[in-house]
């Protein structure tokens, strides 16, 4: 830059001039753009509404509670058993994994723990479910960007997925398998081979995502540096699972905390991502779906023998006490505060939702980008309904 | 269409329009919640294969959709929504309601924000249960709505009433005679379509 | 697996070593404002659980952020007052039992009915601790965390439209899930859940004795 010529230099402030003129006489009236509450970009009923200069958001804010079910209300009239019928559905693509830190926290109240038998077997549902959920947010990503193939194969191979989870727990969607003290049944016969041949499937499903999808320019060019958000900003809002991990936070409650689940029998890499773009967060999730494989894989070759119910009363009334139970879900971190006050139900329960604070972020996130990015930092984002509003 | 002004058709004209309106179905898809999952699986995916039933899926509006598959649970916030969209749909018009959610309020049937079945903002043709219904069952659900447009009464559908079914026409028609199956085609589907209510896929009543 | 109470409390006492990492936040905590703890439990080697005056919520905040509890959990409320509506399990033409209104707080204990509390997480050395604070009844206020921890922001807002506790300092409590006409705190114990009002839960056949297949598995209460 140092050596320009004096003609170069009178030709840099005339563009500049020219540009600032430009802007001037096409200066536009600020514009309000809805978009929901029933949007094919949404994944349900989100409603984000933006003032926009131009093609530029100035401001952005989502406008949630369209799919609040009131489920910390209903929580409190129902018994222990029947909580997890209604948790299933908070983050209905992963809904296993919905179950499992409830009847943990329970399980924490009761000083009891599952059989070890149970307990892999959870594991291994449990990353089922985060498959299963994160292929479809891998097929859905290229709808967003156009792209309408990668959805016709996601949906292929997760049913393949859901059959699995369907011929052992008898539900496709909600299982409601888990148990306070185990599980409800064991696995049925020749499961184990049937996954191994399905987790085949489901990496040549990641390989052929990635050949599509990541490896194509026009999605690299629209997710690179775009929606980039800093690791600090990040905590702050409380960002967990892939958005917090695409940031360079290397956190992952798999990993990083002591709980009665069999991630710690598993060999598995907690990827992280410098950048913080929205192609970062896709990139991520692609890579934990092969993690998930891999630990689906290791498990399957360590079931300990034994029962999967441990002893518990008939009547299961959790004794006086609070405790918080968080597990690395599909989407984040997922955490239910449990009090009892000895009773046949729960008195309160505080449900900690990932895509709640995942989605807290947009306002800031949205701010001074184009309205096409709008889609796609909402997408890498990756938020369910249910998992917001409750 | 001096004859429809009159209120009557002829039945086989009635019968070569039944036959073209329920094989070119778009469908829009109001998914709301985890139903609307798997009717994406019903609608999108290479396994379950919508459109061999002669259904499109992903129209551009609901002003181009003949009918809506309302799939989740309806909030309150939510409903005026559901009636705007409803009516902006051009006659003649259907809904299926699917999942128990939409149906009745579902497992929130106690809950301080949710609606109790989306039929008490707009009429359902067919309801389609489970929580969530398997793809097969809305299936089933469209395959019932084909039936129940097959054996639809225009004219009375022109003139404004309710859905009516052809042999509620013919039996106050010829009240004398037995009301004749129109069609053998549908007579599996007389049972349910003949009367005008709506239709619960696996058969029950509505409440 | 079935030392269900009997073994409770000798591991307690006996089994459990020092939680060094937890007892050393506490202590942090209280070199940093000392004078606003006013009570904690500590589980070793599970939880930690910390009690502060209203008037140092913020405070505390601020210190715990400093502390290196940077990853903001959640922020919610407790109302301790039983239900006057029970379950909502009765049947509704028969005389209502005298319901039950002692109010007793739980961990840590309390003075009034309504408490905030909020979990931040150290996610360098994987250690949580909860933070709770009294809402004085006649002023359910308390300072606003948003500033300090933006991811406050929402929750203090489903916070205040859940059960009507104002934040100082919020920029902005608007509904954030229920129609901007809706009226009461729906997390608030005496709101009624009209649908059980009216027809009692039918999910009461659960708690039916099972046929006796395997007496010796369990005790059934009740």
């Amino acid at each position: 830059m140092t050596d320009l010529s004096d003609r170069q230099k009178l030709g840099y402030i005339a563009s500049q001039a020219a540009d600032a003129r430009l802007n001037v006489e096409l200066e536009t009236e600020g514009m309000t753009l809805n978009i929901g509450p029933q949007h094919p970009a949404t994944h349900g009923t989100l409603r984000i509404i933006c003032r926009l200069d131009g093609e530029q958001v100035v401001w952005a804010e989502p406008s949630c509670g369209y799919m609040h079910r009131g489920y910390e209300k209903l929580t409190e009239v129902r018994t222990f058993p029947q909580v997890t019928t209604l948790v299933n559905r908070i983050d209905w693509l992963g809904s296993f994994a919905n179950e499992v830190p409830f009847i943990l926290a329970a399980e924490k109240l009761m000083e009891i723990e599952a059989p070890p038998r149970a307990q892999v077997i959870r594991t291994i549902l449990f990353e089922l479910s985060r498959i299963a959920n994160v292929s479809l947010f891998l097929g859905d990503l290229g709808v967003q960007m156009g792209a309408i193939t990668p959805v016709f194969i996601a949906f292929r191979d997760r049913e393949y997925v859901l059959n699995l989870i369907e011929s052992a727990t008898g539900g496709r969607f909600h299982p409601n398998f888990d148990r306070i003290g185990g599980l409800k049944d064991d696995l049925p016969a020749g499961w184990i081979d049937e996954t191994r041949q399905v987790m085949v499937k489901l990496r040549e499903f990641c390989d052929i995502i990635e050949d599509l999808l990541f490896g194509n320019e026009i999605f690299q060019s629209r997710t690179r540096g775009i929606g980039i958000i800093p690791a600090d900003i990040a905590k702050d809002y409380g960002l967990s699972g892939a958005n917090l991990r695409a940031s360079g936070v290397d956190y992952d409650l798999r990993r990083d905390q002591e709980i009665a689940m069999a991630w710690d029998k598993a060999d598995f890499k907690v990827w992280t991502h410098p950048d913080g773009d929205s192609f970062a967060r896709c990139w991520v999730r692609l890579q934990e779906t092969r993690e998930s494989c891999k630990i689906v894989e290791q498990l399957l070759d360590q079931i300990p023998a034994g029962p999967v119910m441990t002893k518990v009363p008939r009547i299961i009334k959790v004794p006086e006490g609070e405790a918080w139970v968080a597990t690395e879900n599909p989407l984040g971190v997922m955490g239910y505060y449990v009090v009892s006050k000895g009773d046949l139900g729960p008195f309160r329960v505080k449900i900690r939702t990932p895509s709640f604070n995942n989605i807290s972020i947009v306002p800031w996130a949205l701010k001074g980008v184009y309205v096409p990015d709008i889609i796609t930092i909402l997408a890498s984002l990756y938020f369910i309904l249910g998992d917001i509003d409750r | 269409m001096g004859l429809v002004a009159n209120g009557r058709m002829p039945a086989s004209l009635t019968k070569l329009f039944n036959i073209s309106r329920s094989y070119s179905l778009w469908v829009y898809q109001w998914g709301l919640a985890c139903c609307a999952i798997e009717m994406g699986a019903a609608f999108g995916s290479p396994r379950y294969d919508v459109m061999r039933l002669g259904v499109i899926p992903l129209p551009a509006s609901p002003r181009q959709a003949d009918f809506v598959c309302v799939s989740g649970t309806v909030t309150d916030k939510m409903a005026p929504a559901v009636k705007r969209l409803w009516e902006q749909m051009p006659e003649p018009k259907y809904a299926i309601s699917m999942g128990s959610c939409a149906n009745c309020g579902g497992p929130y049937w106690d809950s301080y924000s949710v609606t109790k079945g989306v039929d008490q903002i707009i009429p359902i043709d067919v309801y389609v249960p489970g929580c969530p219904p398997r793809p097969e069952a809305l299936l089933e659900g469209i395959v019932l709505l084909q039936q129940r447009i097959k054996n639809e009464d225009m004219a009375a559908k022109w003139r404004g009433e309710d859905y009516t079914s052809l042999q509620a026409t013919n039996s106050e028609r010829n009240a004398a005679k037995v009301a004749a199956s129109f069609d053998a085609d549908v007579e599996s589907a007389e049972q349910q379509s003949s009367s005008s209510d709506p239709i619960v896929v696996g058969g029950g009543p509505v409440e | 697996m079935d030392q269900l109470s009997d073994d409770g409390e000798a591991t307690d006492t006996l089994a459990l070593p020092g939680d060094g990492l937890r007892e050393g936040v506490l202590d942090d905590l209280r070199s940093r404002i000392g004078d606003a703890i006013i009570d904690t439990h500590l589980v070793p080697n599970v939880d930690l659980w910390v009690r502060v005056r209203t008037d140092a919520w913020r405070e505390t905040a601020v210190a715990l952020k400093a502390d290196g509890f940077t990853w903001f959990s959640f922020l919610s409320a407790l109302d301790w007052m039983p239900s006057p509506y029970g379950k909502g399990e009765a049947d509704p033409t028969a005389e209502a039992e005298e319901p039950d209104t002692e109010i007793v707080q739980g961990v840590t204990g309390g003075e009034t009915r309504l408490q905030v509390f909020a979990r931040l997480d150290d996610i360098d050395r994987h250690v949580g601790i909860t933070i709770k604070a009294d809402v004085s009844d006649d002023a359910p206020v308390v300072d606003s965390w948003s500033t300090i921890f933006a991811g406050a922001n929402w929750h203090e807002r489903e916070c205040h439209e859940m059960f009507g506790i104002g934040f100082n300092g919020h920029p902005d409590l608007r509904n954030m899930y229920l129609p901007t006409e809706f009226e009461g705190f729906p997390l608030l114990k005496d709101f009624p859940l009209v649908a059980r009002m009216v027809k009692p839960w039918p999910g009461i056949v659960d708690v039916e004795p099972m046929p006796a297949k395997d007496d010796e598995e369990g005790t059934s209460s009740s």
